[in-house]
Parts: structure tokens; sequence; C-alpha cells
């Protein structure tokens, strides 16, 4: 498993750890006290952040090469499925509200900032899925 | 010429010779064919296994490395058109 594989698992185990905490927090508080207290269960989601840091908790590859032809084919990929994910979600959170409270409501600016976190957060996740899918989940590296 | 086909070769287009020519080429590793070609290990394995076709160049490379024609590495079995 080289370094982009270690980090990409990182960033998809702390997103979905992130995710279902807070699902399960949002619920459980959305039951207990109610919105919009319920939605502090949301905070879960900095368990994220933690992935950020993987670029420093896994050091360089050992070999003489450590980036060649297909880790970039690979990582352009990535990029525009992430990129496609992203323009997804920025699109859905512009256009739902549309349909659902019509063309003369008006949303919070509050919005704008959870819709970019989004965004980022999905970007990073389908990012680090398409790597792990390309390479292969990291287990076909044996010596044949 | 007897070709080892992967289960993940089945279906494409080309084949490689790849890990054949490195037995008979002294039991080279992939690492050392790697490091020859100055690419990681796995895309050697990558290659070897069918899921990576690599570019012009580095097809070439691995030819050169073994000191054949690039056609006794890689072939083409796709319909002629």
């Amino acid at each position: 498993m080289n370094r982009a594989q270690k980090i990409a698992w990182l960033l998809v185990i702390t997103i979905s750890l992130g995710a279902v905490l807070s699902c399960i927090a949002f619920t459980v508080g959305y039951f207990m006290v109610g919105m919009p207290k319920a939605l502090a269960g949301l905070g879960f989601m900095s368990i994220a952040g933690i992935g950020g840091f993987g670029p420093l908790i896994f050091g360089k590859d050992k070999g003489n090469v450590t980036f060649d032809e297909r880790d970039k084919q690979i990582k352009r990929r990535a990029a525009l499925a992430s990129f496609g994910a992203s323009y997804l979600i920025v699109g859905a959170a512009c256009m739902i509200p549309f349909f659902i409270l019509g063309p003369k409501a008006s949303i919070s600016v509050t919005w704008l900032p959870n819709i970019f976190g989004a965004a980022a957060t999905c970007t990073f996740f389908t990012y680090s899925v398409a790597i792990l899918v390309q390479y292969g989940r990291g287990g076909e590296d044996g010596e044949k | 010429m007897a070709k080892s086909e992967s289960p993940c070769e089945r279906g494409r287009t080309i084949t490689n010779q790849v890990r054949r020519l490195r037995f008979e080429n002294g039991e080279m590793t992939q690492e050392q064919l790697a490091d020859r070609t100055d690419v990681t290990r796995q895309t050697i394995i990558a290659i070897e296994a069918g899921r990576y076709s690599p570019s012009l160049p580095l097809a070439f490379k691995i030819a050169r490395t073994f000191g054949v024609p690039i056609e006794k590495v890689f072939q083409y079995e796709g319909e002629n058109r």
C-alpha cells in the first residue's frame, strides 16, 4: 500500500466515522432536545478533520521511484470524479430549495458555509474512494 | 508461445509477456524491473495482471530492458478494422 492509499484510507475512515456519529447524535438530539439544539450533533463531523493530517502522519514511500505515470493517471481521474461529486452536491443544494420552497422564498445565508463544508467533505471522500478503487484496495501488491 | 492470462486480462485486447520475460531474464524481480524502467513496483504488478496498459514510452522502456522488440512484450488482440 503506497502513501496515497494510506492517506485515502484515513480520509474515508474519518469522514465515515464523523458522518455516522453526526447522524446518531443529530437523531438522538432531535428527539431529546429538538431543533435547533440537535444541530450541535453535526459537530461530530469535525472528526473528519483528522484526515487532513494524513500527509503529515504518513511518510514518503520506500523505493527509488515513488510516483509514476499510473499514479498521475489515477490522481487525475480521482480529481475528476471528486469535482463531479462536488458539482452535484452544490447543484442539488441550489436546486432542491428552489423546487421545495418556491421561487419567491428566501433562505438564511448561514446555509452557505454548510453547503461549502458538505461539498468539501464530499470532494475529499469521493477523491479518496476513487483512489482506493483504482489502486485495487491495496491488497494486490505481492511479489508473483 | 504460452501466454499466462489472468482472470483480469479476459476480455482485454492487450496482453503481455512481462512476467515470463522477467523469469527468462535471470529471474528479475518486479522491484528490479521497476527500478530499471523508472516506475513503482505497483505499476509493474498492475501491468502484469493486465489491470493497466502502459504508455508507449514505458512500453518501449520495458521492451528495451528485456532486449526484445515491443511486440514480443505486448500483443494487441483486438479486431482489425
